[in-house]
């Protein structure tokens, strides 16, 4: 039986190795499935500055010392 | 007669020249890689199935299980598409030696293997008593488990490469003798003609059948083991 010759065994394995775990790989590894286009909620990214978290009375402008 | 029928599952060599990596390296060449958000109609229809294989078959598994979802996909399109050139007259069909079946049930079914012995030891080691044996039968049951899970890459690769190799055999006998008969007797040699193509649909099925038969088998020593 021609299969039993193991003459070609190293070849025909090196050659199914790089084939199965590096070019198919390669080829499915680029399949992308994304989502479909969906409105994504818009959240605010500003953040307050820290002296602008708490309002204290002393920086109203009429109560700043008078020039 | 016998050199003639098993000459077509020698591997090819072209004056020395190993071509058979050639033909192994072919099915490749048949999955273009996309490249567009809105790919062309061979692309897109390979993705579908890629994508409805996935889903069946990743299904049962833990999320670890999953990361060996490139390797199952790669694994079930190598084979599927070999097997069906295969089927084209005249070809050499890779998946009909047991050495590429060997080297692919074998690292395979040892990767699944050892993750389940690194990741969950006392279960994998767990596997080899099943619950509920009567204790005298233990240690004949622990050698019966053992030479089960030894077994199981054996099982993989001889599967593969038989049913392929016997298709194949059988559809050059048959066609062998449809072709002497035609001019014995017609009619016989239209009744052997109908076998050939009955034979010819039936290779179709086991082409695809034996590719989701290994990768399903894979999966299944996987989910023992994740």
């Amino acid at each position: 039986m021609p299969q039993l010759d193991t003459s070609t065994w190293l070849v025909t394995i090196i050659a199914m190795i790089l084939t199965l775990f590096v070019l198919i790989q390669l080829k499915f590894h680029k399949y992308s499935y994304p989502l479909s286009p969906a409105p994504k909620t818009f959240k605010s990214t500003s953040f307050p500055t820290p002296w602008e978290t708490k309002w204290t009375k002393i920086y109203s402008p009429l109560l700043l010392p008078q020039q | 007669m016998n050199e003639n029928l098993f000459s077509s599952f020698i591997t090819p060599t072209m004056m020395g020249l190993p071509i058979v990596i050639l033909i192994i390296m072919f099915p490749t060449l048949l999955f273009p890689i996309p490249t567009r958000l809105i790919n062309n109609r061979l692309v897109s229809a390979q993705q579908w199935l890629a994508q409805l294989i996935l889903k069946q078959m990743m299904m049962m598994h833990s999320p670890k299980g999953r990361t060996w979802a490139l390797m199952l996909i790669s694994l079930i399109m190598f084979i599927g598409s070999t097997n069906l050139l295969g089927l084209l007259p005249h070809s050499f069909t890779p998946t009909t030696q047991l050495s590429m079946n060997l080297g692919m049930a074998i690292p395979l079914w040892a990767g699944a293997v050892i993750t389940g012995f690194r990741y969950k030891t006392k279960a994998s080691l767990a596997h080899f008593l099943p619950q509920g044996t009567p204790v005298p039968l233990i240690p004949m049951l622990v050698i019966i488990e053992t030479i089960s899970l030894f077994i199981q890459p054996m099982a993989l690769a001889v599967r593969l490469t038989a049913n392929i190799t016997a298709g194949h055999l059988l559809m050059h006998l048959i066609g062998g003798a449809a072709l002497a008969l035609i001019s014995i007797s017609p009619t016989t040699a239209l009744i052997t003609f109908i076998i050939l193509i009955l034979l010819t649909i039936l290779e179709f099925a086991v082409a695809l059948i034996q590719a989701y038969v290994f990768t399903l088998l894979v999966s299944l020593y996987l989910h023992d083991n994740t």
